[in-house]
Protein backbone atom coordinates (compact mmCIF):
# COMPACT_ATOMS: atom_id res chain seq x y z
CA UNK A 1 0.00 0.00 0.00
CA UNK A 2 2.61 2.58 0.61
CA UNK A 3 3.04 2.30 -3.55
CA UNK A 4 -0.47 3.17 -4.06
CA UNK A 5 0.11 6.09 -1.02
CA UNK A 6 2.88 7.50 -3.74
CA UNK A 7 1.25 6.92 -6.73
CA UNK A 8 -2.00 8.27 -5.72
CA UNK A 9 -0.34 11.60 -4.24
CA UNK A 10 1.42 12.39 -7.59
CA UNK A 11 -2.02 11.35 -9.27
CA UNK A 12 -3.97 14.16 -6.86
CA UNK A 13 -1.18 16.60 -7.27
CA UNK A 14 -1.28 16.37 -11.03
CA UNK A 15 -4.82 16.99 -10.92
CA UNK A 16 -4.54 19.77 -8.58
CA UNK A 17 -2.10 21.45 -11.06
CA UNK A 18 -4.65 21.10 -13.87
CA UNK A 19 -7.18 22.52 -11.49
CA UNK A 20 -4.81 25.63 -10.29
CA UNK A 21 -3.96 25.98 -14.54
CA UNK A 22 -7.69 26.08 -15.51
CA UNK A 23 -8.85 28.63 -12.89
CA UNK A 24 -6.29 30.66 -12.92
CA UNK A 25 -6.65 31.01 -16.53
CA UNK A 26 -10.49 31.10 -17.08
CA UNK A 27 -11.29 33.84 -14.10
CA UNK A 28 -11.29 31.45 -11.35
CA UNK A 29 -14.04 29.28 -12.71
CA UNK A 30 -13.84 25.58 -14.89
CA UNK A 31 -16.75 23.70 -13.88
CA UNK A 32 -16.54 22.15 -11.61
CA UNK A 33 -13.03 23.18 -10.72
CA UNK A 34 -13.68 26.78 -8.84
CA UNK A 35 -11.75 29.21 -6.45
CA UNK A 36 -15.52 29.93 -5.32
CA UNK A 37 -15.17 33.80 -5.77
CA UNK A 38 -18.85 34.58 -5.15
CA UNK A 39 -19.50 37.36 -2.33
CA UNK A 40 -15.92 37.71 -2.24
CA UNK A 41 -16.19 41.59 -3.39
CA UNK A 42 -18.61 43.04 -0.51
CA UNK A 43 -19.92 46.09 -0.19
CA UNK A 44 -20.17 46.51 -5.08
CA UNK A 45 -23.62 47.95 -6.02
CA UNK A 46 -25.55 45.17 -7.62
CA UNK A 47 -28.40 45.01 -10.49
CA UNK A 48 -30.81 42.42 -10.46
CA UNK A 49 -34.42 42.22 -12.75
CA UNK A 50 -38.06 42.08 -11.90
CA UNK A 51 -41.23 41.69 -13.66
CA UNK A 52 -43.91 43.18 -13.00
CA UNK A 53 -47.59 42.97 -14.72
CA UNK A 54 -48.68 47.05 -15.90
CA UNK A 55 -51.71 45.86 -18.11
CA UNK A 56 -53.58 47.66 -15.50
CA UNK A 57 -51.60 50.60 -14.66
CA UNK A 58 -51.90 54.37 -16.06
CA UNK A 59 -49.49 55.04 -18.78
CA UNK A 60 -48.04 57.80 -16.95
CA UNK A 61 -46.72 55.79 -14.14
CA UNK A 62 -45.51 52.28 -16.25
CA UNK A 63 -42.29 54.32 -16.37
CA UNK A 64 -41.97 56.13 -13.17
CA UNK A 65 -38.89 55.03 -10.88
CA UNK A 66 -39.58 53.64 -7.80
CA UNK A 67 -38.49 52.09 -4.54
CA UNK A 68 -39.05 48.31 -3.87
CA UNK A 69 -41.79 49.05 -1.55
CA UNK A 70 -43.50 51.22 -4.23
CA UNK A 71 -43.09 49.41 -6.93
CA UNK A 72 -45.80 49.31 -9.82
CA UNK A 73 -48.21 46.82 -11.40
CA UNK A 74 -48.77 43.32 -10.11
CA UNK A 75 -46.57 40.41 -9.45
CA UNK A 76 -45.30 37.73 -11.53
CA UNK A 77 -43.58 34.96 -10.08
CA UNK A 78 -41.13 34.15 -13.02
CA UNK A 79 -40.74 30.56 -11.13
CA UNK A 80 -44.77 30.11 -12.34
CA UNK A 81 -43.34 30.68 -15.59
CA UNK A 82 -41.04 28.73 -15.61
CA UNK A 83 -37.83 31.19 -15.86
CA UNK A 84 -34.87 31.20 -13.20
CA UNK A 85 -34.34 34.61 -11.66
CA UNK A 86 -31.11 34.88 -11.48
CA UNK A 87 -30.62 33.58 -15.43
CA UNK A 88 -33.49 36.56 -16.16
CA UNK A 89 -31.63 39.37 -14.03
CA UNK A 90 -28.12 38.38 -15.93
CA UNK A 91 -29.87 38.05 -19.48
CA UNK A 92 -31.15 41.78 -18.81
CA UNK A 93 -28.08 43.40 -16.83
CA UNK A 94 -25.45 41.79 -19.19
CA UNK A 95 -27.22 42.74 -22.51
CA UNK A 96 -25.01 45.07 -24.49
CA UNK A 97 -27.12 45.87 -27.18
CA UNK A 98 -30.96 45.37 -27.46
CA UNK A 99 -31.02 44.41 -31.36
CA UNK A 100 -34.26 42.04 -32.53
CA UNK A 101 -32.60 38.86 -31.60
CA UNK A 102 -32.43 39.85 -28.26
CA UNK A 103 -35.84 40.95 -27.74
CA UNK A 104 -36.99 37.85 -29.33
CA UNK A 105 -35.00 35.97 -26.70
CA UNK A 106 -36.99 37.33 -24.63
CA UNK A 107 -40.34 36.75 -25.85
CA UNK A 108 -39.44 33.32 -26.21
CA UNK A 109 -38.11 33.12 -22.35
CA UNK A 110 -41.31 34.45 -21.40
CA UNK A 111 -43.66 32.18 -24.05
CA UNK A 112 -45.87 34.22 -25.44
CA UNK A 113 -48.53 31.93 -23.96
CA UNK A 114 -47.80 33.44 -20.54
CA UNK A 115 -47.89 36.49 -21.97
CA UNK A 116 -51.15 36.16 -23.15
CA UNK A 117 -52.96 40.07 -23.68
CA UNK A 118 -50.92 41.24 -20.97
CA UNK A 119 -48.09 43.59 -20.59
CA UNK A 120 -44.75 43.07 -18.43
CA UNK A 121 -42.48 45.70 -17.57
CA UNK A 122 -38.92 44.39 -16.86
CA UNK A 123 -37.17 46.78 -14.12
CA UNK A 124 -33.23 47.41 -13.52
CA UNK A 125 -33.19 47.23 -9.82
CA UNK A 126 -30.33 48.40 -8.18
CA UNK A 127 -28.54 48.35 -4.98
CA UNK A 128 -26.01 50.24 -3.41
CA UNK A 129 -24.26 51.45 0.08
CA UNK A 130 -24.75 55.10 0.99
CA UNK A 131 -21.93 57.42 2.25
CA UNK A 132 -23.48 56.93 5.45
CA UNK A 133 -23.86 52.95 5.13
CA UNK A 134 -27.38 52.52 4.72
CA UNK A 135 -28.82 50.85 1.17
CA UNK A 136 -30.62 52.45 -1.46
CA UNK A 137 -32.51 50.27 -3.40
CA UNK A 138 -33.76 51.91 -7.23
CA UNK A 139 -36.00 50.38 -9.37
CA UNK A 140 -36.28 51.35 -12.97
CA UNK A 141 -38.64 50.24 -15.40
CA UNK A 142 -36.58 49.05 -18.71
CA UNK A 143 -38.23 47.05 -21.00
CA UNK A 144 -42.26 46.93 -22.03
CA UNK A 145 -42.94 43.47 -23.03
CA UNK A 146 -46.11 42.68 -25.01
CA UNK A 147 -46.66 39.04 -26.81
CA UNK A 148 -45.46 40.87 -29.99
CA UNK A 149 -43.04 43.44 -29.16
CA UNK A 150 -40.84 45.04 -27.05
CA UNK A 151 -40.54 48.53 -26.00
CA UNK A 152 -37.98 50.76 -24.43
CA UNK A 153 -37.81 53.39 -21.63
CA UNK A 154 -38.76 56.45 -23.57
CA UNK A 155 -37.34 58.69 -20.58
CA UNK A 156 -33.74 56.48 -20.44
CA UNK A 157 -30.67 58.20 -22.82
CA UNK A 158 -30.96 55.96 -26.02
CA UNK A 159 -27.32 54.46 -24.88
CA UNK A 160 -28.86 52.39 -22.57
CA UNK A 161 -30.19 49.93 -24.90
CA UNK A 162 -26.77 50.29 -27.34
CA UNK A 163 -23.19 50.26 -26.30
CA UNK A 164 -21.59 51.43 -29.14
CA UNK A 165 -17.65 49.80 -29.71
CA UNK B 1 6.82 11.79 8.29
CA UNK B 2 7.12 14.52 5.50
CA UNK B 3 3.87 16.28 5.12
CA UNK B 4 3.69 14.84 1.41
CA UNK B 5 3.20 11.19 3.83
CA UNK B 6 1.12 12.60 6.80
CA UNK B 7 -1.24 14.31 3.89
CA UNK B 8 -1.56 11.12 1.59
CA UNK B 9 -1.88 9.24 4.85
CA UNK B 10 -4.73 11.44 6.19
CA UNK B 11 -6.53 11.02 2.67
CA UNK B 12 -5.76 7.70 1.25
CA UNK B 13 -5.33 6.06 4.84
CA UNK B 14 -3.13 3.31 3.30
CA UNK B 15 -2.78 1.42 6.41
CA UNK B 16 -6.88 1.01 7.28
CA UNK B 17 -8.41 -2.71 7.38
CA UNK B 18 -10.75 -3.24 4.38
CA UNK B 19 -14.51 -3.93 6.01
CA UNK B 20 -17.60 -4.53 4.91
CA UNK B 21 -19.28 -1.29 6.21
CA UNK B 22 -16.41 0.32 3.61
CA UNK B 23 -17.70 -1.14 1.12
CA UNK B 24 -21.19 -1.05 1.42
CA UNK B 25 -21.22 2.64 2.31
CA UNK B 26 -19.24 3.50 -0.93
CA UNK B 27 -21.30 1.76 -2.98
CA UNK B 28 -24.50 3.77 -0.83
CA UNK B 29 -22.03 7.62 -1.54
CA UNK B 30 -22.10 6.18 -5.33
CA UNK B 31 -25.58 5.63 -5.43
CA UNK B 32 -26.05 8.86 -4.31
CA UNK B 33 -23.33 10.77 -6.07
CA UNK B 34 -24.77 8.89 -9.56
CA UNK B 35 -28.58 9.81 -8.93
CA UNK B 36 -27.85 13.76 -8.51
CA UNK B 37 -25.61 13.33 -11.37
CA UNK B 38 -28.63 11.77 -13.45
CA UNK B 39 -31.12 14.05 -12.21
CA UNK B 40 -28.93 17.22 -12.83
CA UNK B 41 -28.11 16.07 -16.27
CA UNK B 42 -32.32 15.77 -16.72
CA UNK B 43 -33.04 19.27 -15.43
CA UNK B 44 -30.63 20.95 -17.13
CA UNK B 45 -31.20 19.45 -20.29
CA UNK B 46 -34.76 20.28 -19.98
CA UNK B 47 -33.88 24.28 -19.27
CA UNK B 48 -32.15 24.56 -22.02
CA UNK B 49 -34.83 24.04 -24.76
CA UNK B 50 -35.51 27.32 -24.32
CA UNK B 51 -32.67 29.10 -24.28
CA UNK B 52 -31.43 30.68 -27.73
CA UNK B 53 -28.14 32.31 -27.13
CA UNK B 54 -24.91 32.15 -25.08
CA UNK B 55 -24.86 35.19 -22.78
CA UNK B 56 -21.62 34.16 -20.55
CA UNK B 57 -19.06 31.29 -22.08
CA UNK B 58 -18.30 28.98 -19.04
CA UNK B 59 -15.46 26.20 -19.61
CA UNK B 60 -15.12 24.61 -22.66
CA UNK B 61 -17.96 27.26 -23.88
CA UNK B 62 -15.13 29.36 -24.26
CA UNK B 63 -13.47 27.37 -27.58
CA UNK B 64 -16.78 25.99 -28.74
CA UNK B 65 -19.66 27.61 -29.45
CA UNK B 66 -22.30 25.36 -27.17
CA UNK B 67 -25.48 27.43 -28.38
CA UNK B 68 -25.70 23.78 -30.59
CA UNK B 69 -27.15 22.22 -27.25
CA UNK B 70 -29.83 24.32 -27.67
CA UNK B 71 -31.47 23.15 -30.90
CA UNK B 72 -32.84 19.76 -31.58
CA UNK B 73 -33.14 18.40 -28.91
CA UNK B 74 -29.05 17.76 -27.84
CA UNK B 75 -29.41 18.46 -24.42
CA UNK B 76 -31.85 16.25 -23.36
CA UNK B 77 -29.97 13.70 -26.03
CA UNK B 78 -27.13 14.33 -23.98
CA UNK B 79 -28.78 13.28 -20.51
CA UNK B 80 -29.74 10.13 -22.21
CA UNK B 81 -26.60 9.56 -23.01
CA UNK B 82 -24.87 10.54 -19.74
CA UNK B 83 -27.70 8.55 -17.57
CA UNK B 84 -26.89 5.25 -19.67
CA UNK B 85 -23.14 5.46 -19.39
CA UNK B 86 -23.16 6.69 -15.85
CA UNK B 87 -25.99 3.32 -14.83
CA UNK B 88 -23.45 1.13 -17.11
CA UNK B 89 -20.37 2.34 -15.24
CA UNK B 90 -22.62 2.15 -11.28
CA UNK B 91 -22.87 -2.05 -12.37
CA UNK B 92 -19.33 -1.87 -13.67
CA UNK B 93 -20.55 -3.23 -17.37
CA UNK B 94 -18.53 -1.39 -20.20
CA UNK B 95 -14.74 0.51 -20.21
CA UNK B 96 -13.39 2.07 -16.87
CA UNK B 97 -12.45 5.44 -18.72
CA UNK B 98 -17.18 5.81 -18.83
CA UNK B 99 -17.13 7.43 -15.65
CA UNK B 100 -14.13 10.44 -17.33
CA UNK B 101 -16.29 10.21 -20.50
CA UNK B 102 -19.19 10.87 -18.36
CA UNK B 103 -17.72 14.11 -16.55
CA UNK B 104 -16.95 15.42 -20.03
CA UNK B 105 -20.99 15.21 -21.55
CA UNK B 106 -21.66 16.76 -17.52
CA UNK B 107 -19.72 19.48 -17.97
CA UNK B 108 -20.87 20.28 -21.43
CA UNK B 109 -24.19 20.30 -19.80
CA UNK B 110 -23.87 22.30 -16.84
CA UNK B 111 -21.63 25.10 -19.97
CA UNK B 112 -25.29 24.90 -21.70
CA UNK B 113 -27.01 25.30 -19.22
CA UNK B 114 -25.49 28.10 -17.35
CA UNK B 115 -24.60 30.09 -20.54
CA UNK B 116 -26.95 32.55 -19.65
CA UNK B 117 -25.28 34.33 -17.00
CA UNK B 118 -25.47 33.15 -13.55
CA UNK B 119 -22.36 30.72 -12.31
CA UNK B 120 -24.35 28.91 -9.75
CA UNK B 121 -21.63 26.39 -7.41
CA UNK B 122 -24.64 24.54 -5.65
CA UNK B 123 -23.48 21.43 -8.12
CA UNK B 124 -19.67 21.91 -8.03
CA UNK B 125 -19.37 19.15 -5.53
CA UNK B 126 -21.21 15.92 -7.57
CA UNK B 127 -19.28 17.50 -10.47
CA UNK B 128 -16.16 17.33 -8.38
CA UNK B 129 -17.26 13.80 -7.12
CA UNK B 130 -18.04 12.27 -10.83
CA UNK B 131 -14.31 13.29 -12.14
CA UNK B 132 -12.95 12.00 -8.67
CA UNK B 133 -14.83 8.99 -9.58
CA UNK B 134 -13.37 9.30 -13.49
CA UNK B 135 -10.01 9.81 -12.92
CA UNK B 136 -9.78 7.27 -9.67
CA UNK B 137 -11.22 4.13 -12.19
CA UNK B 138 -8.29 5.36 -14.65
CA UNK B 139 -5.73 5.05 -13.10
CA UNK B 140 -6.70 2.10 -10.42
CA UNK B 141 -7.68 -1.24 -11.13
CA UNK B 142 -8.30 -3.08 -7.27
CA UNK B 143 -11.59 -1.45 -6.13
CA UNK B 144 -9.81 -0.98 -2.73
CA UNK B 145 -7.31 1.42 -4.41
CA UNK B 146 -9.95 3.13 -6.45
CA UNK B 147 -12.56 3.69 -3.15
CA UNK B 148 -9.79 5.17 -1.32
CA UNK B 149 -7.96 7.27 -3.79
CA UNK B 150 -11.62 8.63 -4.87
CA UNK B 151 -12.22 9.58 -1.46
CA UNK B 152 -9.26 10.98 -0.76
CA UNK B 153 -9.66 13.21 -3.79
CA UNK B 154 -13.29 14.40 -3.13
CA UNK B 155 -11.79 15.39 0.84
CA UNK B 156 -9.12 17.02 -0.43
CA UNK B 157 -10.97 19.05 -3.35
CA UNK B 158 -13.75 19.83 -1.07
CA UNK B 159 -11.15 20.79 1.74
CA UNK B 160 -9.83 23.13 -1.06
CA UNK B 161 -12.35 25.17 -2.41
CA UNK B 162 -14.12 26.13 1.13
CA UNK B 163 -10.19 27.55 2.36
CA UNK B 164 -9.91 29.02 -1.25
CA UNK B 165 -13.22 30.70 -0.99
CA UNK B 166 -12.15 32.52 2.46
CA UNK B 167 -9.16 33.78 0.80
CA UNK B 168 -10.58 34.95 -2.32
CA UNK B 169 -12.73 37.19 -0.12
CA UNK B 170 -9.61 38.51 2.06
CA UNK B 171 -8.12 39.72 -1.52
CA UNK B 172 -10.80 40.90 -3.08
CA UNK B 173 -12.05 43.00 0.07
CA UNK B 174 -9.64 42.82 2.59
CA UNK B 175 -10.24 42.47 6.73
CA UNK B 176 -13.44 44.62 6.04
CA UNK B 177 -15.02 42.03 4.33
CA UNK B 178 -17.26 41.44 7.12
CA UNK B 179 -18.35 44.55 8.25
CA UNK B 180 -21.64 44.08 8.61
CA UNK B 181 -23.25 46.84 6.24
CA UNK B 182 -21.85 44.21 3.41
CA UNK B 183 -24.70 41.46 4.72
CA UNK B 184 -27.77 44.46 5.16
CA UNK B 185 -26.61 44.86 0.93
CA UNK B 186 -26.69 41.20 -0.11
CA UNK B 187 -29.95 40.99 1.51
CA UNK B 188 -31.39 43.17 -0.17
CA UNK B 189 -30.08 41.41 -3.00
CA UNK B 190 -31.54 38.71 -2.20
CA UNK B 191 -34.97 40.16 -1.38
CA UNK B 192 -34.83 41.30 -4.81
CA UNK B 193 -34.01 38.36 -5.88
CA UNK B 194 -37.05 36.35 -3.83
CA UNK B 195 -39.19 38.70 -5.14
CA UNK B 196 -38.42 38.80 -9.03
CA UNK B 197 -38.87 34.55 -8.30
CA UNK B 198 -41.80 34.27 -6.46
CA UNK B 199 -43.44 37.82 -6.59
CA UNK B 200 -43.49 37.94 -2.34
CA UNK B 201 -40.83 38.48 0.36
CA UNK B 202 -40.72 38.04 4.21
CA UNK B 203 -37.40 38.66 6.86
CA UNK B 204 -36.90 36.09 8.83
CA UNK B 205 -35.50 36.10 12.23
CA UNK B 206 -31.93 36.02 11.77
CA UNK B 207 -32.21 38.22 8.57
CA UNK B 208 -33.78 40.73 11.04
CA UNK B 209 -31.26 40.23 13.55
CA UNK B 210 -28.68 41.45 10.70
CA UNK B 211 -30.87 44.33 9.80
CA UNK B 212 -31.34 45.86 13.45
CA UNK B 213 -27.66 45.50 14.69
CA UNK B 214 -24.52 45.87 12.61
CA UNK B 215 -22.40 44.49 15.41
CA UNK B 216 -24.84 41.43 15.34
CA UNK B 217 -24.54 41.23 11.14
CA UNK B 218 -20.66 41.92 11.20
CA UNK B 219 -20.40 38.62 13.92
CA UNK B 220 -22.73 36.39 11.47
CA UNK B 221 -20.15 37.49 8.57
CA UNK B 222 -16.85 36.93 10.38
CA UNK B 223 -17.86 33.42 11.95
CA UNK B 224 -19.13 32.43 7.81
CA UNK B 225 -15.40 33.46 7.29
CA UNK B 226 -13.63 31.87 9.86
CA UNK B 227 -15.51 28.69 9.39
CA UNK B 228 -14.62 29.02 5.49
CA UNK B 229 -10.97 29.34 6.21
CA UNK B 230 -10.69 26.50 8.20
CA UNK B 231 -11.55 24.02 5.24
CA UNK B 232 -8.74 22.50 4.59
CA UNK B 233 -8.51 20.74 7.80
CA UNK B 234 -10.83 18.14 6.72
CA UNK B 235 -7.86 16.92 5.29
CA UNK B 236 -7.15 15.18 9.21
CA UNK B 237 -9.75 12.32 9.92
CA UNK B 238 -10.00 13.52 13.47
CA UNK B 239 -10.87 16.94 12.35
CA UNK B 240 -13.42 15.86 9.95
CA UNK B 241 -16.50 15.76 11.54
CA UNK B 242 -16.34 18.53 13.89
CA UNK B 243 -15.00 21.10 10.44
CA UNK B 244 -17.79 19.63 8.54
CA UNK B 245 -20.76 20.18 10.70
CA UNK B 246 -19.38 24.11 11.44
CA UNK B 247 -19.37 23.72 7.48
CA UNK B 248 -23.09 22.61 7.62
CA UNK B 249 -24.00 25.13 9.99
CA UNK B 250 -22.50 27.94 8.16
CA UNK B 251 -24.39 26.34 4.94
CA UNK B 252 -27.51 26.37 6.82
CA UNK B 253 -26.85 30.14 7.78
CA UNK B 254 -26.04 31.16 4.12
CA UNK B 255 -30.15 29.68 3.59
CA UNK B 256 -31.30 31.71 6.46
CA UNK B 257 -29.14 35.02 5.50
CA UNK B 258 -28.96 34.86 1.27
CA UNK B 259 -32.20 32.14 0.73
CA UNK B 260 -29.03 30.63 -1.23
CA UNK B 261 -29.64 26.67 -0.56
CA UNK B 262 -27.22 24.35 -1.14
CA UNK B 263 -28.76 20.79 -0.73
CA UNK B 264 -26.25 19.06 -2.93
CA UNK B 265 -23.52 20.53 -0.89
CA UNK B 266 -25.28 19.95 2.26
CA UNK B 267 -26.42 16.12 1.90
CA UNK B 268 -22.59 15.11 -0.04
CA UNK B 269 -21.26 16.91 3.39
CA UNK B 270 -23.07 14.35 6.17
CA UNK B 271 -21.68 11.75 3.62
CA UNK B 272 -18.21 12.09 3.68
CA UNK B 273 -17.79 13.62 7.26
CA UNK B 274 -19.39 11.18 9.08
CA UNK B 275 -17.95 7.87 9.63
CA UNK B 276 -20.62 6.01 7.99
CA UNK B 277 -18.52 2.68 7.39
CA UNK B 278 -17.69 2.20 10.99
CA UNK B 279 -21.26 2.60 11.96
CA UNK B 280 -22.70 0.45 9.57
CA UNK B 281 -20.06 -2.17 10.65
CA UNK B 282 -20.52 -1.80 13.76
CA UNK B 283 -24.66 -2.71 13.01
CA UNK B 284 -23.49 -4.67 9.78
CA UNK B 285 -25.49 -8.12 11.09
CA UNK B 286 -28.85 -5.87 11.69
CA UNK B 287 -28.66 -4.88 8.06
CA UNK B 288 -30.51 -6.93 5.70
CA UNK B 289 -28.47 -7.52 2.41
CA UNK B 290 -25.28 -6.37 3.66
CA UNK B 291 -23.28 -9.82 2.99
CA UNK B 292 -24.05 -9.18 -0.15
CA UNK B 293 -21.96 -6.11 -0.13
CA UNK B 294 -19.22 -7.48 -1.46
CA UNK B 295 -20.74 -9.53 -4.25
CA UNK B 296 -21.80 -6.07 -5.58
CA UNK B 297 -18.42 -4.42 -5.42
CA UNK B 298 -16.89 -7.49 -7.90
Amino acid sequence: MNLFKQRAFKILMGTFVVYGILVATHKGEFWPFSIYPMFSQAGNPWTRAIVRDVTHTPDSLVWETTDLEHIQGSKVALKKVGVDQIDFSNFISKTEQWDTNRKNALIRMFGPKNLGNSRWVISKVRGRLTAHDSVIVEVVPFLLVKRDTVLTNPLLPKNSYVILP
Amino acid sequence: MSIKDRLSKELFEPDRKETEGEILFFRLFELFVMSYVIKLAWEWGYYMVRNSEVVLPLGVANYIDVSFMFEHSISLINAALITLIVIAAFFRRGSRWQYFIAMLLFHLQYVGRFSQGEIPHSANLIGLSLLSFGIGFIFFRETLKQRRFIFGTIIFFTGLGYTSAAFAKLISTGINWADGNHLWLWIAEKKTDILSRTGTFQYNWLQELALYSRPAATVILAIGWITELSGVLIWWRSLRPYVITGIIMMHIGITLTMNIRFDAFIYELILIGYPWAALIDRYISYIPGAQYAQKLNQ
